[in-house]
């Protein structure tokens, strides 16, 4: 006995090639919608790891233009302006502050870069107290600083395996010419942390020819109120305060209109990919219009005929879905390098982040879709008249 | 179930007219006539004499303009009366079974696979057997699995013919059913025909331009200009 | 106004995080030429147009090749660093339709820092000329003068037969080259390394194949 299930699939392959593109159209458009939502949820995942790696949740630094700062650090400048050392012992003391940290970030320009130079950046930090902000640091090679004053540096993996160095290697501050020891190298964090090069604040402050600083990490207890510090610290004078979860926010508000963007272009291309399917299975019905007058002379109601043809809309939608959601998991990785060159600031790890939640998801919308887009054809073929289509002698 | 002799269909001034712009064309003209249980009633004429048009309205196909059908002396069309298409569907799937000039195979369908296609639709109690049993009285049992493209056109009316009477009809409506056929294979589909009438008790209303086909059946009634002429 | 500020500046400090990395987070350590279009006529100078090929070990032969290469290297002193799957760009350089030769860079280990080493080759596997787009260091100047890079043109794998640059010992052309500076040993051995993995690397990615075929 046939199924109607197999007669629908078997009315699919009388045209092959026709069922074939309509099917490519599908599993494109799916491909693209599953890898947009895909990037929407992992751009958001990776953002809030980015900023849960940081180890802090404040950041405390020096009022100023943050346009001439970016501008003199892209040019090798010593970048953002600074604020005093003493002000970590006046922040630590505060009741909802656990850890703070003091850091000092200066950029170099080096010459033998690339033609034309390129930046080196250096973090220099405390190894009694910049550690503890970063708990899930682990060491390749070697430990932190043994000495605050030392001339040493920790390296993370990217940035060690660029200039391939080991533990007991050198380094060159350039333009400066000061050679510092790599006493560590980071495992892989996944983060900003990989490609950092780390010195001893002390050290960077000699090289840098200054005492100062350009930020303070802070770390928040727990169950303190992280918005009434904020608001404390804004009266401390000359700083800003960066909150990372208002980083992230702003981040987020700033791509909602890309996101937005490319998600309708998403559904665009769904409701084009739709289109096809329509003009299939209508030219399919328009085809077989004697067959389904045929079929109800053998005793097909309406509604039997209405069924056979959305069962080929729903076989049409779901194999195009899943081939077009299989793509997006395979080439996944490709999708993400491909975000990374196009946005000018991406979070590391995941950014297309496609789990069986949103394929199952995405595999609803496209069948309901293509079930809605499908009405119109099924109901044409189930009001076709068996006289009508049968050739007729009057 | 009908006993031999009862009436199967009962045509009383059947008229069917269509308009063409502000004219209207009558097909058919106050057609009476009764068929009974185990009739082979061929019906020939020249064309748009109103033999495919009558043969439509007694296989429910189609509602007349005005007069009555009874088909096994329930009224079917009466004059008010006038059928949807799930009505008309309802009745044609217990009583006919229908055989066209173009056959109507679907292509991608083996011949088991078409002559159970009704059966995916309407199956009614104790058919489950009909498909090989058919085949095999057709002759058509080693061609079980092939596709309507590798039999010949005699083999795909036979079938047609399997198809059409797997769900056990009543009445089995043929509309030129060797029109697309050689000779030969005319010759086999009206021993098929006949065999069918004579052996299994099938009444048969069939149209036919082919006067020798036309002469395998008991009755023949001619058409002309819309009325029935029964020899 | 605090707000605008505040958010510009947070935007900028993300942003400001990613210059500081020397490289950002999870980027291929790979060699590539940084301006290609420039570069390429560079080392080209009769080029018309090149062509980017990507080879990975693991897929032109896998283990077995890696080992293979290894061994020729001298897995201790001029290790691959990169794991089995990362692959390599060959840039295939043309000349109209006509195939003139290929240019490819290696990381090798400098005093202070990696060098990446960019080799012009022939079709016959001789060195053209080499550039050096990244070292650290005084030596900088001296190693990435085209005079001294002059000095390697017609040096070919054979060449590295007879000298070694690990231990810098051996006798040829190579070892007649004078080192520029002297006080800078490891970035001038670096460079000749750099010089022979690049050379053995292309042996097995380009030449082994085209020998094989004849």
């Amino acid at each position: 006995m046939i199924t109607r299930f197999q007669i629908a699939c078997k009315n699919l392959l009388r045209k092959k090639a026709r069922t074939l593109l309509t099917l490519v159209g599908i599993m494109l458009s799916s491909w693209v919608l599953v890898s947009l939502l895909g990037f929407n949820r992992g751009y958001e995942q990776a953002l809030n790891r980015d900023i849960d790696n940081m180890g802090y949740q404040l950041m405390v630094m020096a009022k100023g233009c943050p346009y001439e700062a970016a501008t003199m650090m892209l040019q090798g400048g010593t970048g953002l302006r600074y604020i005093e050392q003493s002000m970590v012992d006046s922040i630590v003391n505060k009741p909802e502050v656990d850890k703070a940290t003091p850091i000092l970030m200066q950029a170099f320009f080096d010459p033998d870069k690339g033609d034309g130079g390129g930046i080196a950046g250096y973090f220099g930090v405390e190894a009694a107290t910049f550690p503890a902000m970063k708990p899930f640091f682990r060491f390749r090679q070697g430990s932190w600083f043994h000495d605050e004053r030392g001339a040493e540096a920790v390296m993370g993996f990217e940035a060690a395996e660029l200039e391939q160095r080991e533990v007991g290697d050198m380094i060159l501050v350039p333009g400066k010419n000061v050679q510092l020891k790599v006493v560590g190298i980071l495992e892989r964090t996944g983060t900003q942390d990989d490609g950092t090069i780390f010195v001893p604040l002390k050290t960077l402050q000699k090289i840098s020819a200054t005492d100062k600083i350009t930020t303070i990490g802070i770390k928040v207890k727990n169950d303190a109120d992280s918005a009434k510090l904020e608001n404390t610290l804004y009266q401390l004078p000359d700083v800003q305060v960066v909150s990372f979860t208002q980083v992230k926010q702003t981040i987020m508000k700033l791509i909602a209109t890309a996101r937005v963007m490319v998600l309708s272009i998403a559904i665009i291309a769904l409701l084009i990919a739709m289109v096809g399917v329509v003009n299939t299975i209508l030219m399919s019905v328009m085809e077989r219009t004697h067959e389904i007058g045929i079929l109800k002379t053998m005793g097909a109601m309406p509604g039997d005929i209405f069924f056979l043809v959305w069962t080929e809309t729903l076989i049409l939608c779901s194999c195009g879905g899943i081939a077009g959601i299989s793509l997006a998991l395979v080439f996944s990785r490709l999708s993400d390098i491909l975000m990374r060159r196009i946005l000018p600031y991406s979070p590391g790890g995941e950014l297309v982040a496609i789990d069986s939640k949103l394929a199952v998801m995405t595999l609803a919308v496209i069948v309901v879709v293509g079930l809605l887009s499908g009405i119109y054809p099924a109901w044409k073929a189930g009001r076709v008249r068996p006289l009508e289509s049968i050739r007729s002698e009057g | 179930m009908m006993t031999k002799d009862a009436v199967s269909l009962e045509a009383r001034g059947l008229t069917r007219s269509y308009h063409r712009g502000n004219e209207e064309i009558r097909a058919l003209d106050g057609v009476t006539l009764t068929i009974r249980r185990g009739d082979f009633v061929a019906f020939m004429g020249p064309s748009g004499s109103g033999k495919t048009t009558l043969v439509n309205l007694l296989g429910c196909l189609d509602n007349p303009t005005t007069g009555e059908l009874e088909l096994a002396g329930r009224s079917i069309f009466d004059g008010s009366k006038r059928l949807d298409e799930k009505a008309l569907t309802r009745i044609r799937r217990e009583v006919f079974g229908y055989i066209f000039q173009n056959f109507y195979l679907i292509p991608t369908l083996t011949v088991r696979e078409n002559v159970a296609l009704p059966l995916a639709f309407y199956k009614k109690p104790g058919v489950e057997e009909e498909v090989e049993r058919l085949l095999k009285m057709l002759g058509m049992e080693h061609r079980m699995d092939h596709l309507p493209g590798q039999i010949s056109g005699g083999e795909m009316q036979r079938v047609a013919i399997a198809r059409a009477l797997v769900n056990r009809p009543e009445i089995l409506l043929a509309d030129e059913p060797t029109g697309n056929l050689d000779t030969n294979r005319t010759a086999e589909i009206g021993e098929v025909l006949q065999d069918l009438n004579k052996n299994s008790g099938l009444t048969i209303v069939m149209v036919t331009h082919n006067p020798g086909l036309a002469r395998l059946g008991g009755r023949l009634i001619e058409m002309r200009d819309g009325k029935a002429y029964e020899n | 106004m605090r707000f605008l500020c505040t958010a510009f500046l947070q935007i900028f400090l993300l942003m400001a995080m990613t210059v500081f990395s020397a490289v950002p987070a999870l980027a291929a350590i790979g060699c590539d030429l940084n301006n290609p279009d420039r570069d390429v006529p560079r080392l080209f100078p009769e080029s018309t147009s090149y062509k980017t090929v990507y080879i990975s070990i693991a897929k032109q032969g896998g283990d077995p090749l890696l080992r293979k290469i290894e061994n020729r290297l001298g897995r201790a002193n001029l290790p691959l660093y990169a794991p089995i799957d990362v692959p390599y760009t060959l840039y295939e350089i043309y000349r109209d339709s006509r195939k003139v030769g290929y240019i490819h860079g290696v990381n090798q280990k400098g005093q202070f820092g990696g060098i990446q080493v960019f080799m012009a080759q022939d079709l016959t596997g001789r060195i053209k000329t080499f550039y050096i787009q990244k070292i650290s260091g005084k030596s900088a100047g001296k190693l990435c003068d085209t005079k001294f890079a002059k000095k390697f043109a017609g040096i070919s794998l054979r060449d590295f037969d007879s000298y070694d640059p690990v231990s810098g010992k051996g006798t040829g052309k190579i070892a007649e080259i004078i080192n520029p500076i002297p006080e800078m040993e490891t970035d001038f051995y670096g460079v000749l390394r750099g010089l022979k993995k690049n050379l053995v690397l292309m042996d097995e990615f380009v030449f082994a194949g085209e020998r094989g075929k004849q």
